[in-house]
């Protein structure tokens, strides 16, 4: 048997099952419902309203806070240093340097997590890292750091530790419960300068 | 998965470091199998041996099946493998030139490095009148930067310009190489040739 009939009996067949089946248009980088389902359990995703105040307070250059909530309620009220991509906007060209990065922790938040996981699940599926969600959303912010309930006088240590932390964290972020005010009428932080993330290329080649 | 370098999973160095054993591999097989000798090349284009055509051909079926293959199995995203972008009159006249380059020299640029490696001075002239082409290429640049660049489109496919399923032009191009191989062969025989 010649050389040229052994190679035609194998690429032929070959050839044949690429043309019969369908081309495959998915890529890989896509997580699976379950490995999305993995990420959604083991909560990962949460920054939790202390953390997150400790950040804001010592000005934590990689903490970058994005209101998912709509313009008018962003205007009415949004943490320090925020900025506001509406979740309707999330996917707009404008956003894309913003949420695929890698050099800074982007934290969704929304009134609840509702809107916030939305946010996050969507960037998660593009394959985008580095971004995540406030634990419980603005409700839970007043709740824990706004107006924070004092523990009980028999409380362990910790418990009062955290309580004096949370209140320290509330003064310092807006005076108590007049945080809510102090937000109103305030201007809109300027955008940080984000470097753009080196994208995935196409791989230089040639012959 | 794939490709390695885009997703990261090896680094530029790596890569280098793979492509230089990959190439002593190559340069090995080519002088291996006869292709340091300029009549091999040569007698494509005159009947009497067709090798390099078999083998250039076979190589692009494989890479081709290849691929198709590993991105069926999602072990590499084909949105990010190089394609190289076509400028269409570069193209052509580009192919011209070095067409007629093969046939005078009867080298194209891996096998002249590899007759020269074993020290055949036509392969030395090969390379030198290369380089001198690449001089030339560079310093006049301005000269036809414009034609150079003339109808540029992109990154086309033969896939995307007809229509078609990737798969079926991989099959069709199988068949065109089966049917050249056989040509190839057909002309081995009419056109003989004792030693060359």
């Amino acid at each position: 048997m010649k050389p040229r009939h052994f190679l035609a009996i194998i690429i032929i067949p070959l050839g044949l099952i690429m043309a019969a089946i369908p081309q495959n248009t998915t890529h890989p980088y896509k997580l699976t419902p379950a490995e999305l389902l993995e990420h959604v359990n083991s909560g990962m995703q949460y920054f939790t309203p202390d953390e997150t105040a400790d950040m804001i307070i010592n000005k934590d250059p990689s903490l970058l806070l994005i209101d998912v909530r709509g313009e008018d309620e962003y205007e009415k009220f949004h943490l320090p240093g925020a900025i506001n991509i509406p979740l309707s906007a999330l996917l707009d060209e404008q956003w894309k340097d913003y949420l695929n990065q890698d050099i800074r922790f982007n934290v969704f938040y929304s009134n609840s997590t509702v809107n916030a996981n939305q946010a996050w699940m969507l960037t998660r599926q593009l394959g985008y890292e580095n971004n995540y969600v406030l634990q419980g959303g603005l409700n839970y912010w007043v709740e824990t750091i706004v107006n924070p309930t004092p523990p009980e006088s028999t409380s362990p240590n910790e418990e009062i530790a955290k309580y004096d932390f949370r209140k320290g964290a509330g003064m310092a972020l807006g005076g108590g419960g007049a945080v809510s005010l102090s937000g109103s009428g305030q201007t809109a932080p300027a955008l940080p300068k984000i470097a753009p993330r080196p994208k995935k290329k196409r791989t230089e080649g040639g012959c | 998965m794939g490709p390695l370098i885009s997703n990261g999973i090896i680094s530029q160095n790596t890569n280098f470091f793979i492509a230089f054993l990959i190439g002593i591999a190559f340069g090995f097989i080519l002088e291996a199998s006869g292709f340091s000798s300029s009549r091999k090349l040569a007698g494509v284009f005159y009947g009497y041996d067709t090798v390099v055509l078999k083998v250039f051909f076979t190589a692009a079926l494989t890479g081709m099946l290849g691929l198709l293959f590993l991105s069926l199995f999602n072990w590499i995203d084909l949105d990010l493998v190089y394609i190289n972008p076509t400028y269409l009159y570069s193209t052509i006249v580009g192919g011209m030139i070095m067409g007629a380059g093969f046939i005078m020299g009867g080298y194209c640029p891996g096998t002249s490095f590899c007759a020269a490696s074993i020290g055949k001075i036509d392969g030395m002239f090969f390379i030198g009148g290369m380089f001198l082409g690449i001089f030339i290429f560079a310093e006049g640049y301005p000269l036809w930067e414009g034609f150079y660049k003339a109808k540029f489109m992109g990154i086309p496919t033969l896939s995307q310009v007809l229509g078609l399923k990737d798969g079926i032009v991989v099959l069709g191009m199988i068949i065109v190489a089966m049917g050249m191989f056989w040509v190839g062969e057909w002309a081995e025989t009419k056109f003989p040739r004792e030693e060359y």
